[in-house]
């Protein structure tokens, strides 16, 4: 198992999910929240904004699916066709144990 | 060292921090998330939460296809739901306690949505006070 934290752009989200859900892979926790990049955020005039709002997906997914879900991801939240700076990223970890609390079972 | 994400109900959040106190966890950081999970696969279970929920919605305000709208929108998966998702840092040895203690408190007769936990190993902790890292920045 493998746990894809995905930070997109708000207004992608929908679109990713959709994405996603038409590909198989319903399952997904979101959370709205804030950061900067690379690029030490916007800056605009004289001011420098690098509290960015953005979308966390998080998604558990089985180890075969990686690839399938990572490009999906990427295609989708991708701004233009050389993509932008802000487009987000995804980070993948390993994921040891899977519960369903409405089962008592181990597993997704 | 084990970190351990939990999602539950909204509703179950103060039954969830019960059962961790209990368990002997007292720390754990809880945030407010949308989620979905799988399709429901078993059209019975379907049927039988919509009748429940097309019983709760119908009143003399509201008209019977608007309530149905809502109620099947509800159950075709697409939709997003207000949960609570715990991060709890542990050793090795308590995961097991403490997926037991987040089980038990969190099961409901509905079936569905009463979330999932994962567990994730963790590569190191600091506790900023004291400074001291891995297994004894836990508790």
């Amino acid at each position: 198992m493998l746990l894809i934290r995905a930070i997109v752009r708000p207004e992608k989200k929908d679109e990713v999910l959709a994405g996603l859900s038409s590909a198989g892979f319903n399952a997904a926790t979101m959370v709205d929240v804030v950061g900067r990049g690379k690029q030490k955020g916007i800056k605009i005039g004289g001011m420098v904004y690098d509290e960015i709002p953005k979308t966390l997906i998080l998604m558990v997914i089985p180890e075969d699916a990686k690839d399938k879900v990572i490009q999906m991801i990427l295609s989708i939240a991708k701004t233009g066709n050389e993509g932008t700076f802000g487009d987000g990223k995804i980070f993948v970890s390993p994921v040891d144990e899977v519960y369903t609390i409405s089962k008592g079972t181990p597993g997704l | 060292m084990k970190e351990i994400m939990a999602i539950v109900r909204m509703k179950k959040t103060g039954a969830t921090k019960k059962a961790l106190i209990a368990a002997g966890v007292a720390g754990f950081t809880a945030v407010k998330v949308l989620g979905r999970g799988n399709l429901v696969t078993d059209p019975g279970a379907i049927e039988e939460c919509k009748e429940k929920l097309l019983s709760m919605g119908l009143d003399e305000f509201t008209e019977a296809g608007d309530t149905e709208k809502l109620v099947t929108s509800f159950l075709d998966g697409s939709r997003f739901f207000p949960r609570r998702l715990f991060t709890i840092l542990a050793h090795d040895d308590d995961v097991p306690r403490i997926i037991g203690a987040i089980t038990s408190a969190n099961r409901t007769e509905y079936g569905i949505g009463d979330g999932t936990i994962f567990v994730m190993p963790v590569a190191d902790a600091v506790r900023v006070r004291t400074g001291e890292a891995g297994e004894a920045a836990i508790w």
